[in-house]
């Protein structure tokens, strides 16, 4: 015989139906949060797979130098003994007028027909066939409101855009590679067709050549250790010929290709951390309805069970909603997140970088992370909060005796005035409500002080990083270059990969001090060292700890001992001695490769061909504008979240309180109370539960959030040290009060239309 | 014998503070039997029910249905016991608000292999025009009329009535009592219900009198009458 569909499903729907206003305000809440989520995740996952895919598709070179002068053929043999193949891939670099007002626009990196290596995308549009075509970078055409069609004038030369391109080599527009940030504003790169590339002349020409290992090195040490004796036969072979090695550039240390593949990832912790946050937030609300309707039907279910329901009928019967609501809203918010999202990400994304042409890819781990987890988080949020109560007998049900624990016995409240006796009362019997109420601020508040605190924390990242730096002017160089300079001061600088279970690798700056700096005053430990108190607040440091680091290529590993920690907000590095420094990277005492300095120190006093990079403001602030840039929108975005959240927590809670007391207002208001009076018993005591549920939430998500900081600061190299101004607390405290109120008002209006005759209700 | 109660024992409250409801009860009752068990409130006979309904437990002595003890099933087996065996009927009807008549019959026959015939039993419960209402466009009669045809449309070998009549009426009551007569004949179930009007002693095959956790009286009705001629 055909078993019987279980009846109990023909009430979902209408369940649905019922409370429509309730569901479709968490519905799409999940759909606009999972939607957002997986259109990141997806975008991010498809720009790194197009990306990663990229290096083969393009035949993007294992690495290049430039000559001062056109390589000869017995130099190109001799490096290619090497096991490479070396391919010409010249370029000019000429001033560039976008905008026909015959002044300079910034400067293009103009590239003949690259068909062997570094290959060309085209985007929109085609190459160059003509010789007055060019095709340039998508990024800088569109800082610089160009279009196919477009004329530009290179070095007094027009040329038509004919297409829009990315260059497999220059995913990121860095015109130097030891420059710290890109300017995509100001430096683009396009292709011309050879003949064209040729009418430039020789004046801006740079000799590049490109190479490509014959076997493919296995790992980044291998491929250090190639690139090396690649180096090492050039430099010898130049100087045989009389040429000069003007840059030597293998392919990992090329930020240009590697940069925006190192970004992509980055936001990830944080956005996957929000979700989850947010989805824990609904299946709370999810949990606090489905508690209330179990309470409610109370004597129904204890009958379906005398009946012999059993307890797990039951329980997927209440979570069934919720648990169809997510995994819908998961199917759509995905769809939404290959479609409408997908394209919002893509867009930040492409904001900034010059990938080739981007394809969608199914994201299985995305979908993971986008519809089994945020299930998973709703069923555990709900089982936590059913569980106690689905294991109770079902007599306790008919009887609706849901509270496990014992009868308390009633408190006196001596001669407190009668009103407040009477809000007192109220409050301890609706305990459980308040503690529920009190977890939901919980929620909203974590979710408020993400979204205010971050761009605080980024600008007030960007200020302390200036204010804090030790001088104006910091130099790396290629080696010991004495200066005659007051103002210089050498030092020592390396960097090592910090080795922590927690946070991925990052690279840690670890210096040598002169005894006596002027610009670092803080007296240096005689062993061990000192690092800087946001490094021992990221890495949960204390004085006598040991910290483990790891040289990049070589492997070689590190243990210092933390001696002393001292105050450098926004920096994470570790100091030695200058001594120290020689001696335990194995160089010669004397040994410095840097120059601090409160003035400039021009070509004259240190050449530009001995330093590596200098430091500058813009880089000292690098991580606060890289969060910036990918995150600040969505703060403000949050912001909106976080209160149209608290506003559905704050009403569905103390709607709850409010119905469970509709019996005794009504009483009340037999008794002869106005609406007034009762309000003023009732939402006032409401008020002092959401003041004091405001208080501690604040305490307490202060103390969450540093744990969440380190979550979201694993995608990101950095800290950002967590200080809350009182303005601030002030700020979400009056925020969650006067959203209360408003919610208080439309309660006021409820009560007055809770009928007397609900007192007269046969009362079980 | 089809329902064996040996020796039941049932106190409530902590220690110091014990009240005794059931104060070693022993009764047995045959298969297609009508027993009513009558006493005042706080006599125990509630109690009573739900232990027999597996909803609670007895602290000494022990339920049996079947050769079957109850005091030796895990939850699981308890469960299933219930499903098998027994329909429960409430004196508040206690039917799910936004299902229709006939859904929250179903209810019930989702939890049978064999349930009885839906359409039949509509018949029979007098509810088939009414069928598509919710709960809260029938009467109490009519809502009690449904909460039995749940509890009867598995057919169970026993029907436990918990005051069945309580919030209704004389004549919605006589018509209620009438019903679980016309089932108790139709489908031989057993009848157990527990009430405190006296008048309903007429129509059991069986009656059993508590007072203050013990059995005062407990007799075969050998003068049973119709419900028809039942007066209080």
């Amino acid at each position: 015989m055909k078993k019987t569909k279980n009846p109990l499903r023909k009430r979902l729907f209408r369940e649905l139906k019922a409370d429509f206003g309730k569901y479709i305000a968490l519905f799409l809440f999940m759909v606009a949060t999972i939607g957002f989520v997986s259109g990141f995740l997806v975008a991010a996952g498809s720009m790194q797979k197009t990306f990663d895919e990229s290096f083969d598709k393009y035949n993007i070179e294992d690495g290049h130098f430039v000559l001062k002068e056109e390589a000869s053929d017995s130099l190109i043999e001799e490096i290619e003994k090497k096991q490479i193949e070396i391919y010409s891939d010249y370029y000019v670099e000429e001033d560039v007028d976008t905008n026909g007002d015959s002044t300079r626009d910034g400067t293009l990196r103009i590239f003949g027909e690259r068909e062997e290596i570094n290959k060309v995308c085209v985007l929109s549009g085609e190459l160059p066939k003509t010789g007055d075509e060019i095709a340039l970078d998508r990024v800088y055409m569109s800082n610089n409101k160009l279009k196919v069609g477009d004329t530009v004038s290179v070095a007094g030369k027009k040329l038509e855009i004919c297409g829009i391109v990315a260059l497999s080599d220059y995913s990121a527009l860095f015109q130097d590679n030891s420059a710290m940030m890109f300017d995509a504003n100001l430096f683009g790169v396009g292709v011309v067709i050879n003949d064209t590339f040729e009418a430039f002349g020789e004046i801006h020409k740079s000799y590049s050549y490109g190479w490509k290992y014959d076997t493919e090195p296995k790992t980044e040490k291998e491929e250090k250790k190639k690139s090396d004796k690649i180096g090492e036969k050039l430099v010898l072979t130049a100087m045989q010929e009389g040429n000069e090695i003007e840059e030597f550039l293998p392919n990992y240390a090329n930020r240009a290709i590697h940069f925006a593949g190192e970004d992509l990832g980055s936001d990830k912790p944080m956005m996957t951390v929000l979700l989850y946050v947010l989805i824990a937030i609904i299946g709370f609300v999810f949990a606090v309805t489905v508690n209330n309707t179990v309470e409610k039907e109370a004597t129904v279910i204890g009958t379906l069970r005398a009946s012999g329901y059993t307890k797990g009928e039951i329980f997927r019967h209440y979570i069934t909603i919720p648990l169809v609501i997510t995994f819908t809203a998961a199917i759509i918010g995905n769809i939404l997140g290959y479609t409408v999202f997908e394209d919002v990400a893509k867009i930040m994304y492409q904001g900034s970088f010059s990938f080739t042409t981007y394809v969608t890819n199914w994201n299985e781990e995305a979908f993971v992370l986008t519809t089994v987890v945020p299930m998973i988080i709703v069923f555990i949020v709900i089982a936590f909060a059913l569980g106690r109560k689905m294991s109770l007998s079902p007599l306790r049900f008919i009887r609706k005796d849901l509270d496990k624990k014992k009868k308390v016995k009633v408190i006196k409240l001596g001669k407190l005035p009668f009103l407040t006796r009477f809000r007192i009362r109220i409050i301890l019997q609706n305990f459980t409500g308040y503690i529920t109420l009190f977890i939901g601020i919980l929620f909203a508040a974590l979710l408020l002080m993400f979204g205010m605190i971050m761009p605080s924390l980024m600008e007030s990242y960007g200020e302390d990083a200036l204010k804090y730096k030790p001088c104006n002017y910091q130099y790396i160089l290629y080696g010991p270059y004495e200066i005659e300079n007051e103002q210089a001061e050498p030092y020592c600088v390396t960097n090592l990969k910090m080795q922590d279970d927690f946070y991925d690798e990052e690279e840690i700056s670890i210096y040598g001090l002169q005894e006596d700096s002027k610009y670092y005053k803080e007296q240096l430990p005689e062993n061990g060292v000192m690092v800087t108190s946001d490094m021992a607040e990221k890495y949960q440091l204390e004085e006598g700890d040991i910290i483990n680091l790891q040289e990049e290529y070589e492997g070689k590993l590190y243990a210092f001992r933390v001696e002393k920690i001292f105050d450098y907000p926004t920096n994470l590095g570790i100091y030695m001695s200058m001594e120290a420094f020689a001696e335990t990277f194995e160089f010669e005492d004397g040994y410095f490769n840097g120059y601090f300095s409160n003035e400039e120190l021009t070509d004259s006093v240190l050449p530009e061909e001995q330093i590596v990079t200098h430091i500058t403001d813009e880089e000292l602030t690098r991580v606060s504008r890289q969060m910036d840039d990918s995150m600040g929108e969505m703060f403000g975005m949050v912001q909106v979240f976080a209160i149209v959240l608290f506003i559905l927590l704050i009403y569905l809670l103390t709607k709850q309180i409010l119905e469970k007391n509709a019996q005794s207002i009504s009483m009340v208001k037999v008794l002869g109370y106005g609406n007034g009076e009762i309000a003023g018993l009732y939402i006032v005591a409401s008020i002092w539960g959401v003041i004091i549920s405001a208080i501690l939430s604040l305490v307490f998500n202060t103390i969450f959030f540093q744990f969440l900081l380190r979550i979201f600061m694993n995608g990101y190299g950095g800290w950002f040290r967590l200080v809350i101004s009182m303005e601030m607390y002030l700020q979400m405290f009056f925020l969650m009060l006067g959203t209360y109120l408003l919610v208080a008002f439309m309660q006021f209006l409820k009560i007055k239309k809770i009928p007397m005759s609900q007192a007269l209700k046969n009362v079980e | 014998m089809f329902l064996e109660i040996k020796n039941l024992k049932k106190s409530y409250g902590e220690a110091g503070n014990r009240t005794e409801v059931l104060k070693g009860v022993s009764f047995s009752v045959e298969k297609g039997e009508i027993c009513v068990l009558l006493g005042p409130s706080g006599s125990g006979k509630s109690t009573l029910l739900n232990i027999i309904g597996g909803i609670d437990t007895g602290d000494e002595g022990y339920v049996s249905i079947n050769g079957e003890k109850t005091e030796d099933m895990k939850e699981k087996a308890l469960t299933q016991y219930r499903r098998k065996h027994l329909g429960y009927v409430f004196q508040m009807y206690n039917l799910i608000p936004n299902l229709s008549v006939k859904e929250n019959i179903e209810v019930g026959a989702y939890l049978s292999d064999k349930p009885l015939d839906i359409n039949d039993l509509l018949h029979t419960l007098g509810l088939y025009e009414h069928r598509h209402k919710l709960p809260n466009q029938l009467s109490g009669g009519q809502q009690q009329r449904t909460a039995i045809g749940r509890a009867i449309i598995k057919n169970p070998d026993i029907l436990l009535c918990d005051e069945p009549t309580g919030a209704l009426d004389f004549h919605t009551s006589k018509e209620i009592l009438k019903l679980i007569e016309d089932i108790n004949q139709k489908y031989g179930s057993t009848v157990i219900m527990v009430t405190h009007n006296d008048a309903l002693k007429e129509m059991a095959h069986r009656v059993i009198k508590f007072r203050d956790g013990n059995i005062r009286k407990d007799y075969k009705n050998e003068t049973r009458i119709p419900v028809e001629e039942l007066d209080w």
